[in-house]
């Protein structure tokens, strides 16, 4: 009985798990009310991103580019970012943030984006829009450094740097939720709610899920406002729910203001569910209420349905970004479930001193892989070629192929989730998160009992 | 707000359009030409000279039931355009059934010089010059 | 012509060159929007790289290649999946892509030894694949690395593989069209005539710029088939990297989109002396004409009009049911490139819909002559556009109808447009006779969504209306307004096609057809 982990052994990358840094930022910057962020760079490194927030929404997002083209590449192209910004502001009077993303290109020819801000700030935004609340903020995110995930970290960082001011301290906690789902937020807001604590949450993302309206005025769009950033100075904590998407953040806020960091976990599961509250009554000294210890209870009925009869032994192959994996392991160990494949789909040197990680390599009874820097290949070929055998797979839109040729079904959970209807209006975490989940994955493990004729009778009675 | 991006072409000297005498019925010929056909919109001038030449002269041939080379297969291309073509002026323009053959040539003539106005001489296609594909 | 400047974009005059409204009794030679021009930085266009434009659209559809992209690992994860060009190969090219992931140390030191490990890996993983495409990125162009000689040197070790290189960074032109242009180029300079085909028949072709969406070049090829006609390859949908290296022995290349295949073309024929004939694959009578052309340049027209003759007795009575019921429904057809030229008079003439504005995010002016050539006057006519001006151009014109890519048919939704993606199709293949038909269907289920017009009403209202049923239905929407002869009518149908009209054809047999003595 072993966990290993392990980087992947090949240097190249056969159907990637994840993408670059700069999605990360733009993720980060549709989460802002009155933003537009910039890319430097190529077109295509909007254009993708906003197609696959697109495909996973099925909403559209607004992002603009610097349209990086050839002359620019040779002779730099810091002018186009200044018309970018010019052209940006002129034509959406709202926009009051401009997150300028770079790119591998624009990171390679060395264009000097805080330099072009400077200058943009005595010379553009002071001469033609003195009266305009403009913020635009730098933000390096080179493609061949780290993933979306650390992207979305810098990001989350660079924004909260910018804004972040000491005025008046507040009862308020910053809730820093890492790259989830609108429902995610909706579950998170609840718990805080039911706590009577008042958060800037990073990010109200909960009105990406928006309506279609008669007057056609609705749009998707993130509501974390300026002041919402700005009083992140004054908090009294912050909680970043995902170690790999938020930390920097909540780090720069615990050394610049003395803001206490509490750092996870991802609140996934009884477990982690449990331990979230217990912080949140901690650093506030509110109780936990009679309420959320009832909605608990309901999440443990559902779960009791379901573990030992169905879900127990069965094997599980868990892909994306870590914490979502981590806290999806750490939950399936609960439900009786063996977690024996987790492929963690960036390098970075820290997942393998990852406290939860270690944890799981001290206590599983069974063997089991954990491996980073990880693509598809890395799953696709243990079924194919080493004989894994698996009952699940947890994990996002892109490895759909692998379930549908190897004829094992697969819960799609993270982002992107594109192949299946509204998931993103469902919680992964708390209690509601929990629920969700644990019937999610036994509904598809019988509905392929039924597709196999495998016991399918078994659900006759229940 | 700067204009990089604004067109440093020079600007075309415009080119008066053609005149003949049966303008109104060329107008319908190059009307279905231009909602039918592709053959006459190559990305460039040099190849829109050949095709539109070929292709209204074995247009012409039919509709006045002259010969047709058809010795190359590039011939052929032209000839199988001009097919469609003829057959659908027939059909669509029964005018041109009761014009004699040098009606029918002048008409054609005047076609061509239109659509060479329109697709080349008198095209704000900045691209039509382009010494590459 | 006059040209249109919208509200939004008054602070960048230089838009106003790009639009324009076919004017009563003007021509092409008085106006015509510029085209393929950098892109205004900041202006929300809708245009992708030249990257993708090579690799994504191009590139990939070819199926039976390994295709790795050369930099980080964004540029392949972003593209993958977002296109619906099948195979019949169990779509390999659509489950497999690669990346290099160029890293820091890479960028800093070069990763022309990385792409190499990686080549070798791949197809070590992949042992039946002996065809391989790379394509350089922004990064690994601006790093300098010599991808053809990192390809050189595993062909000369690997003499079994074939490796194809196209050097089309993202920022290789003002959009996705410059890297249509740097891949047909480097085809035809590295692969074509590399490569002698077996020749089945007296008459052989290339079937160009086709990219088999949802299946159209299967669709096309059958009926190539059953002329028996021999298509040496298609460039590149469902296409064969052995066959388009065979490229230089067809006799005639029939194009299809020349937005993004037309170079090849044109060098084919000035290198080979093969003659280029466009064709629409779409609409009825355009694409009787086209199979008609191709039959009457091989001599045997007779094939093309029995195929022709029996698919539209077949079909004919399906498309008139739903023109009946589109009568006069305004349409802004925004696709990439070609379509807005495909389709732009053809869906008026059998479909009977309005074409109201017309635009193109990487086409040239070329495309821009064939579309505003084919509409009708008063339409709006934009190059490039960018967010805010379509949502302009949906405010003044009111279309029922938007044929565009999926993002911004999100935004449609949203000012209540019901929108059809033009580049991936909704339940495709559009082309074909019953493609058409298909195409048309879902056109009507579109218009005619009972939750379209719901989502039009105010419940808070006090003119809320209150409903007769519990439902209404597409066919009680549409009908209303129809004469009773129409609605009545026993010849017209609905489509009666099944969900997937393309998987069969690959069982089919096809007739053999003598040789010619040679």
């Amino acid at each position: 009985m072993s966990c290993e982990v392990k980087e992947k052994g090949r240097v190249g990358t056969i159907n990637p798990i994840f993408t670059c840094q700069p999605a990360g930022a733009q993720f980060v910057s549709i989460g802002i009310k009155d933003c537009i962020g910039i890319v430097h760079g190529g077109q295509g490194c909007v254009m993708f991103v906003r197609l696959i927030f697109s495909q996973h929404y099925k909403e559209s997002f607004e992002l603009a580019s610097s349209s990086l083209h050839e002359d620019g590449a040779v002779f730099g192209a810091c002018g186009r970012v200044e018309e970018a910004v010019d052209v940006l502001l002129a034509r959406y009077p709202h926009v009051k943030v401009i997150p300028i993303i770079t790119t591998c290109s624009t990171e390679i020819i060395g264009d000097d984006v805080d330099g072009v801000i400077r200058k943009l700030k005595d010379e553009l935004l002071a001469e033609k829009y003195p009266d305009r609340e403009v913020h635009l903020i730098a933000m390096h995110t080179p493609s061949f450094v780290g993933s979306m995930i650390s992207g979305y970290d810098v990001a989350v960082r660079d924004v909260v740097k910018h804004f972040a001011k000491r005025t008046t301290p507040s009862e308020k906690i910053n809730l820093l939720t890492g790259w989830v789902n609108p429902g995610d937020v909706k579950e998170l807001k609840h718990l805080l709610k039911e706590m009577d604590i008042q958060a800037n949450v990073l990010f109200e993302i909960e009105s990406f899920d928006s309506p279609v309206m008669p007057d056609g005025s609705a749009v998707s769009h993130g509501n974390t406002t300026i002041e919402d950033l700005i009083d992140t100075g004054n908090a009294q904590a912050t909680f970043a729910l995902n170690r790999y998407e938020g930390t920097k953040a909540a780090e720069y806020l615990e050394k610049k203001f003395k803001i206490p960091a509490v750092i996870g976990p991802t609140p996934i599961g009884i477990r982690n569910t449990d331990t979230f509250l217990q912080n949140l009554r901690k650093v506030t000294g509110k109780p936990i209420p009679e309420s959320l210890s009832r909605e608990r209870g309901v999440a443990i009925d559902a779960l009791t349905d379901l573990t030992h009869m169905f879900l127990a032994d069965k094997r599980v192959a868990i892909y994306g970004a870590a914490d979502l994996v981590i806290g999806l392991a750490e939950f399936c160990l609960d439900l009786e479930m063996k977690p024996v494949l987790l492929l963690l789909g960036d390098d970075n040197s820290k997942y393998v001193d990852d406290a939860r990680i270690k944890a799981i390599q001290e206590n599983v009874d069974f063997d089991m892989e954990i491996i980073t820097n990880a693509d598809f290949w890395e799953l696709e070929n243990r079924i194919k070629n080493e004989g894994l055998e698996l009952d699940l797979i947890l994990g996002h839109s892109k490895g759909r192929f692998i379930s549908i040729d190897y004829n094992i079904p697969m819960l799609r959970v993270g982002f992107p989730t594109y192949d299946r209807a509204g998931l993103y209006r469902y919680p992964t975490v708390g209690y509601g998160g929990a629920i969700w989940l644990a019937e999610q994955m036994a509904n598809l493990l019988f509905a392929d009992m039924e597709h196999k004729k495998n016991k399918e009778w078994l659900l006759n009675v229940w | 707000m700067k204009s990089a991006s604004a067109s440093a072409a020079v600007v075309k000297q415009k080119v008066e359009a053609p005149v003949h005498p049966m303008d109104a019925q060329i107008d319908e010929l190059t009307d279905f030409i231009m909602k039918n056909c592709l053959w006459q919109f190559h990305s460039r001038s040099w190849d829109r000279e050949r095709q539109n030449a070929e292709i209204l002269k074995k247009t012409k041939e039919l509709l006045c039931s002259e010969p047709v080379d058809l010795s190359t297969p590039h011939d052929r291309v032209y000839w199988v355009d001009a097919v469609c073509m003829a057959e659908d002026f027939r059909a669509h323009y029964p005018w041109i059934n009761g014009l004699s053959k040098d009606e029918i040539a002048s008409v054609m003539q005047g076609l061509k010089d239109r659509i060479d106005y329109l697709t080349i001489t008198g095209s704000l296609n900045e691209e039509l010059t382009d010494k590459h594909y | 012509m006059p040209l249109h400047e919208f509200e939004c974009s008054k602070v960048i005059p230089e838009r106003k060159q790009h639009a324009v409204i076919k004017g009563k009794g003007e021509t092409l030679a008085d106006a015509l929007p510029q085209g393929y021009l950098n892109t205004i930085p900041g202006s929300i266009s809708e245009r992708g790289c030249a990257y993708c434009g090579a690799k994504h659209v191009i590139g990939t559809p070819m199926k039976d290649v390994i295709h790795i992209s050369h930099g980080p690992v964004g540029c392949t994860y972003d593209t993958w999946q977002t296109k619906r060009y099948i195979s019949d190969n169990d779509n390999f090219q659509l489950k497999y892509t690669y990346a290099t992931d160029v890293k820091e140390k890479h960028i800093v030191f070069g990763a022309e030894k990385l792409l190499k490990q990686n080549i070798l890996e791949a197809f070590k993983a992949f042992p039946q694949i002996k065809r391989m495409t790379i394509y350089q990125t922004c990064a690994t162009a601006l790093i300098g690395d010599d991808i053809n000689a990192i390809a050189a040197e595993v062909m000369e070790e690997l003499p079994e593989v074939d490796i194809f290189v196209c050097n089309s960074p993202g920022f290789a032109g003002p959009s996705q069209s410059g890297g249509h242009h740097k891949i047909n180029i480097a085809w035809i300079n590295q692969k074509v005539g590399t490569v002698e085909p077996e020749i089945t028949s007296d008459y052989v072709m290339n079937y160009v710029g086709e990219y088999n969406i949802q299946g159209d070049q299967e669709v096309m090829t059958d009926y190539f088939k059953r002329m028996g006609i021999q298509v040496l390859s298609t460039f590149t949908g469902n296409g064969s990297y052995d066959g388009l290296r065979a490229m230089h022995k067809a006799q005639l290349n029939v194009l299809e989109c020349a937005r993004s295949a037309e170079y090849i073309a044109n060098e084919l024929r000035v290198r080979y002396d093969i003659p280029r004939l466009d064709i629409d694959g779409f609409g009825f009578k355009p694409l009787a004409d086209s199979l008609r052309k191709i039959g009457m340049f091989f001599g045997i027209e007779d094939r093309a009009k029995a195929i022709i003759d029996e698919e539209i007795a077949r079909w004919q009575p399906e498309l008139d049911w739903y023109k009946e019921r589109l009568m006069g429904k305004k349409v802004c057809l925004w696709p990439g490139g070609s379509k807005l030229w495909h389709w732009a008079h053809c869906i008026e003439e059998e479909m009977g819909l309005r074409v109201v504005s017309v635009y193109t995010k990487f086409g040239h002016q070329g495309d821009m002559e064939k579309g505003i050539a084919r509409v009708q006057e008063g339409t709006l006519a934009i190059d490039d556009p960018n967010e805010l001006e379509g949502l302009e151009a949906l405010e003044m014109l009111k279309p029922d109808i938007i044929f565009t890519g999926k993002r911004p048919g999100e935004v449609a939704k949203k000012v209540r447009v019901p929108y059809l993606n033009a580049h991936a199709y909704h339940n495709g293949p559009y082309k074909g006779f019953e493609g058409w038909v298909r195409f048309a269907r879902d056109i009507y289920n579109a218009i005619y969504s009972p939750i379209h017009q719901l989502s039009g009403v105010d419940i808070t209202k006090d003119d809320a209306p209150v409903w007769n049923t519990g439902f209404s239905t597409s066919r009680m929407l549409s009908d209303s307004v129809l004469s009773d002869e129409v609605r009545n009518s026993t010849t017209l149908r609905q489509y009666s096609g099944g969900f997937d009209s393309v998987t069969k054809l690959r069982e089919r047999e096809y007739p053999t057809f003598e040789r010619k003595a040679s």
